[in-house]
């Protein structure tokens, strides 16, 4: 095979905008669990319900894609409120088992509350945009790709000043570090832990609603997705923010460009075989973990 | 006590097809069985090592898989299938439990689970080996001494062999010494060191054991089917596992085993509508890890405390 280098850089790009789609929902997981030491698999279910709303929130503002944007973020928000009001408020800190068995539960109900109502039928849906793209000499990049990667870094960018110069990011970040003590000090778990999963689900909505315009919105979207964001975060560390942002983007190029030489099994594989390897070489995943550390 | 409603009922699983004439409840019986061996083996690593392990939904694939690429494959036997699914999942289970192993119960998990859709990609994708969505239909139907086990009765004896041998194992295993040395690794890991004994062949041994099991529930379950394809490996096996395991009570042999016998029904009961179907199942799984959180056998053994309390005052 004749390796071409406008085929290389399209599958660089390509991986690009994929990493940065995981480590969205990782960044998610691993703030959670940070924070609240719960691994949430309900969490591709609040990327699932993200694009849903975007789908349903485009018609009624004319396709425009700002807006129906907002839409979804505002309500997967909501809906990471309610999820932590209800049902995670009520764990004490070392009921592991059970918080994953919860949002294992959650995580069901959802998938078949929406296809009871929606249909199993994969939706398409369409922008103000359309299939515009970007051509850089004979690369294409559609206009809804390149938002979506853009609107990810943005995010990045809002959660690092977000936990390094707030208080309200300080609280989490202390939470996450000494639970005793951040308590001793005078910082509230149970409201920075509401914080925490309703940024991250603020993180999965936009997630969600950006890749909606990209790929077929289904039922089950979500739980594809965060099987590969659980073995991401494993990698990077649980916990390390930094460490699943790095692994999703390293493991996003690595796939596109393992799906643009090899069968699809070894694209889908490898990120299961990197796992297992990492775990062999360290048990603590690559990024040692040291509370949630940002930069 | 116990042993002995365990044997009654045994023996009433043992009579079964001769009390009923409906292959449909025999259906059902054959999955009550197989099921319930299978959620057995998923207390030995959950509710005694305290190992959460979603990795048993891969050996389930994998032994169901192994058993029917025997016969269609290699051209053995059933019977030589399933011993080849048990002990290629038990060595699977060493290799990629070692590493697992060594990370904490969070990461672990995670792993366990990773591990599982793994196969899920092999049995679709891997399209030389398992000839991918098609499947492998038309497995053929168990033979021995010259007999042919060709209808759900008679291979409703095999379920109900197969299922008695392995709870009998597990059973002896779980009340042993090494059952109570599981048990005290899940309570307290660094006693358990302090005393001298090391967890990880502990582990290994009960991460293997139970993935041995599960691979040959597989390997019998998809001769059941008579089909294998990769809807074998979908997350509903892996739920229905957990939630026998939960319903019954992690940790309680006999809790898991009666869960076991009367959640399978329950499939069937749920019928009326498909769809709600799995909706009411996430609905029971978060309720009970709610109201009951350590199932049915840990409520009634609060309960026994409690008034042992209250006769004591």
């Amino acid at each position: 095979m004749t390796i071409d280098a406008v085929y290389i850089l399209q599958l660089t790009l390509n991986g690009l905008a994929l990493g940065l789609l995981y480590a969205l929902i990782a960044v998610g997981l691993s703030l959670i669990f940070g924070v609240m030491e719960i691994i949430n698999f309900a969490h591709g279910e609040l990327l699932m319900l993200g694009a849903y709303a975007m789908t349903f929130a485009l018609p009624v503002v004319g396709l425009l894609y700002w807006p129906a944007l907002a839409a979804a973020i505002l309500l997967v928000m909501l809906a990471g409120l309610l999820v932590y009001e209800i049902l995670l408020a009520r764990l004490r800190p070392d009921e592991f088992e059970r918080s994953i068995l919860i949002t294992l539960g959650l995580s069901i109900i959802l998938i078949h509350t929406v296809q009871y109502f929606f249909t199993a039928t994969p939706r398409i849906v369409d922008t103000q945009y359309g299939f515009d793209g970007v051509e850089i000499g004979n690369i294409r990049i559609t206009l809804t790709r390149l938002i979506g990667a853009a609107a990810a870094l943005v995010a990045f960018a809002g959660l690092y000043s977000t936990l390094r110069f707030t208080q309200f990011g300080r609280a989490m970040r202390a939470i996450a570090q000494n639970r005793e003590a951040a308590l001793m000090v005078g910082i509230r778990p149970r409201v920075v832990a509401r914080n925490a999963m309703v940024l991250a689900a603020g993180l999965c909505g936009l997630g969600g609603a950006a890749l909606a315009p990209i790929q077929l919105v289904t039922p089950y979207m979500g739980q594809f997705l965060i099987f590969k964001a659980f073995a991401l975060v494993t990698i990077g560390g649980l916990g390390n923010i930094p460490g699943a942002v790095v692994a999703a983007v390293v493991l996003g190029l690595l796939e596109s460009v393992i799906g643009g030489f090899f069968a699809s099994a070894w694209q889908e594989g490898s990120v299961f075989v990197v796992m297992i390897v990492a775990l062999l070489l360290r048990p603590e995943g690559l990024f040692k973990r040291g509370g949630m550390r940002v930069g | 006590m116990k042993l002995a409603a365990a044997l009654a009922a045994a023996a009433v699983f043992a009579v079964l097809p001769l009390l009923t004439s409906s292959n449909y409840v025999i259906g059902i019986g054959i999955s009550a069985l197989v099921f319930t061996t299978a959620a057995a083996a998923l207390n030995l690593v959950y509710g005694f090592t305290g190992l959460l392990s979603f990795a048993q939904l891969g050996f389930w694939g994998i032994g169901g898989y192994a058993a029917a690429l025997t016969v269609v494959g290699l051209g053995g036997s059933f019977w030589s299938g399933v011993v080849l699914a048990g002990v290629i999942c038990g060595t699977i289970a060493l290799v990629v439990g070692y590493p697992m192993l060594r990370t904490n119960r969070h990461a672990f998990v995670i792993a366990t689970l990773t591990f599982a859709l793994l196969a899920t990609l092999i049995a679709r994708d891997w399209v030389s080996l398992t000839r991918g969505p098609l499947g492998i239909p038309d497995l053929p139907a168990p033979e021995a001494f010259g007999r042919r086990f060709d209808t759900p009765r008679q291979f409703y004896w095999i379920a109900w062999a197969f299922a008695m041998a392995a709870i009998a194992f597990l059973f002896a295993l779980c009340s042993s010494r090494i059952g109570r040395t599981l048990v005290a690794i899940k309570q307290n890991e660094p006693l358990v060191r302090a005393q001298g004994i090391s967890p990880m062949p502990y582990k290994l041994a009960a991460f293997a054991l139970s993935a041995a099991i599960t691979g040959a529930a597989g390997g019998v379950y998809c001769f059941n089917l008579r089909i294998i394809d990769p809807t074998f490996l979908d997350f509903y096996y892996m739920q229905t596992f957990l939630i026998i395991v939960i319903i019954g009570g992690a940790g309680s042999f006999w809790g898991v085993i009666g869960a076991g016998i009367a959640l399978s029904a329950l499939p069937e009961a749920l019928r009326f509508s498909e769809d709600l179907r799995m909706i009411i199942y996430g609905v029971i799984l978060v309720v009970a890890m709610f109201v009951m959180p350590s199932g049915v056998a840990g409520w009634l053994r609060e309960r026994r405390l409690a008034r042992m309390r209250e006769a004591l005052r």
